[in-house]
């Protein structure tokens, strides 16, 4: 399938037909050569699962009013970012992972830190944003839909765990400018749900996901959080396929993907 | 006077009383055998075991989790949140706690406490009833628990709020100083260990209670009250 055929005509969006155009080779992809970018509580690189997995790990300093970001070796400050790392890898064994750590760092967790580190994670232009938090303070909402929007120009292709509160979580209410995910029961990685029309869009497995811990472990966890790898790791097997892809493309594949699979 | 003196219990006492009874009762609908709250404590942001239900409840109030630590820490920091179905394996914080308190967690389900944008603390179910091998928490009953945090986050910065009130009540006092506040401590000691003043704290307890049984109850309870006052002032 040629990806510009998936954009180019509304009536091609018209599943099941778009997806029978398109090929399933993505699916045997491994993500060789995408970025992605876990901006988390950082990742234990010394878990045997991941060793070697991790191509770098940043973590945000402040320095005065601003926050940089030097090469960390703190590791995991909670096991959030180990988690996640190991629902990717689960799913796209070859994918580059770059840890981006803003929480639990240097006495440093807040919405700055938060921001900081998605501006860091769009200016090294990864492909792919894999952010499974989020804040509820309003006050973040507008720097964060700037961000967003600085994203998709960059190419950068930003996925975000909804979280399953009353109160809206942010960035991801903005579905216009990322791919926002919550959890569903189903197992398969390749069975996600797109759901048009609703705020939060796709759902991913995220119950009861097996997974790297810190302390060289594995946890059976269930949360919006391991959903959001899932799609990104789903993201870096069709970036495999089709470097190319804009992050418009990859919202629309998404969409064709889960609609073919749903009339299988 | 009575009520400045009072003011932290009789404002918090309300608010201890509704949290514990509202993790009571979620922890049923949730099917889990305890729950907990935990709030930020110190500069360290370690957490801390404030309210609790179930068989080791006691024994929990007040153990300290390290920041950052255990399945509480993790959703503190990220304000996600999550549930493990194998949490006996935990090696950093639970295995700890158990030891403390001879209980063994099996299965987690913790998710912030949101107030006014900020994470505030952490609702925590552990484990379910009965014998092994041991169902894990549902998505559903995540998102169950979620809706019941709304209404804990509400009720503990209520309690916070009236703690600080009853603390400034008390600096007030302890601010004092001269020959009025020795009067004024003298007259307080003096009060507090009267018996009429237990009594009255005792009956003022006895309608707190009484009002919040509901409206008609409430009702009833004025009702009964007017009846009284009026029968012993000679009126009709």
């Amino acid at each position: 399938m040629e990806i510009a055929d998936l954009t180019s005509s509304g009536e091609r969006f018209s599943a099941p037909g778009i997806a029978a155009r398109f090929d399933e080779n993505w699916k045997e992809c491994t993500g060789r050569g995408v970025s992605i970018a876990i901006v988390d509580s950082g990742i234990d690189i010394s878990h045997t699962a991941l060793q070697g997995k991790i191509r770098s790990s940043s973590e945000a300093f402040r320095e005065g009013k601003r926050i940089v970001f030097r090469d960390s070796e703190s590791g995991d400050a909670a096991g959030h970012g180990t988690a996640c790392a190991g629902v990717v890898l689960a799913i796209a064994p070859d994918a580059e992972i770059h840890s981006i750590k803003v929480l639990g760092s240097a006495g440093i967790g807040d919405g700055d830190s938060f921001l900081a580190g998605l501006e860091f994670a769009i200016k090294q232009r990864h492909r792919i944003i894999n952010l499974s938090l989020g804040t509820t303070k309003p006050q973040y909402a507008a720097p964060l839909r700037d961000l967003l929007d600085r994203a998709y120009l960059a190419g950068c292709i930003v996925v975000s765990a909804a979280n399953n509160l009353p109160q809206p979580s942010f960035p991801s209410v903005f579905s216009s400018s990322l791919i926002a995910v919550s959890k569903a029961t189903e197992q398969d990685p390749f069975k996600f749900g797109f759901r048009f029309g609703e705020v939060i869009e796709m759902t991913a497995p995220g119950v009861n996901v097996r997974t790297t811990w810190t302390g060289n472990s594995h946890k059976t966890v269930t949360g919006n959080s391991f959903a959001c790898p899932h799609i990104s790791a789903v993201l870096a097997l069709l970036l495999d396929r089709y470097p190319e892809m804009t992050p418009f493309q990859a919202k629309s594949a998404l969409f064709a993907i889960s609609k073919a699979a749903s009339t299988d | 006077m009575i009520e400045t003196v009072e003011v932290a219990e009789v404002l918090t006492t309300p608010f201890n009383e509704s949290i514990v009874n509202l993790l009571d009762l979620s922890s049923r609908a949730i099917k889990a055998e305890g729950a907990s709250v935990l709030l930020p404590e110190g500069e360290e942001g370690d957490l801390v075991f404030k309210w609790a239900c179930g068989s080791v409840s006691d024994s929990l109030i007040g153990v300290t989790v390290p920041s950052g630590k255990g399945i509480a820490g993790f959703v503190y920091t990220t304000g996600q949140p999550m549930a493990v179905s194998d949490a006996e394996r935990e090696t950093n914080f639970y295995s700890e706690v158990d030891r403390n308190t001879g209980f063994s967690t099996h299965t987690i389900l913790a998710t912030p406490l949101h107030f006014d944008g900020d994470v505030t603390g952490v609702l925590e179910y552990v484990n379910r009833e009965g014998d092994p091998p041991y169902e894990p928490f549902t998505s559903e009953e995540m998102d169950l628990a979620a809706l019941y945090a709304d209404a804990v986050a509400s009720l503990v910065h209520a309690y916070t709020s009236a703690d600080l009130l009853g603390e400034f009540s008390r600096r007030m006092l302890e601010g004092a100083d001269g020959e009025g506040s020795r009067d004024v401590e003298s007259f307080l000691a003096d009060l507090e260990g009267s018996e009429e003043h237990k009594d009255r704290i005792r009956l003022a307890e006895l309608v707190r209670r009484a009002s919040s049984l509901g409206e008609k109850e409430r009702e009833l309870c004025e009702n009964i009250l007017e009846s009284f006052v009026r029968y012993r002032n000679g009126g009709h």
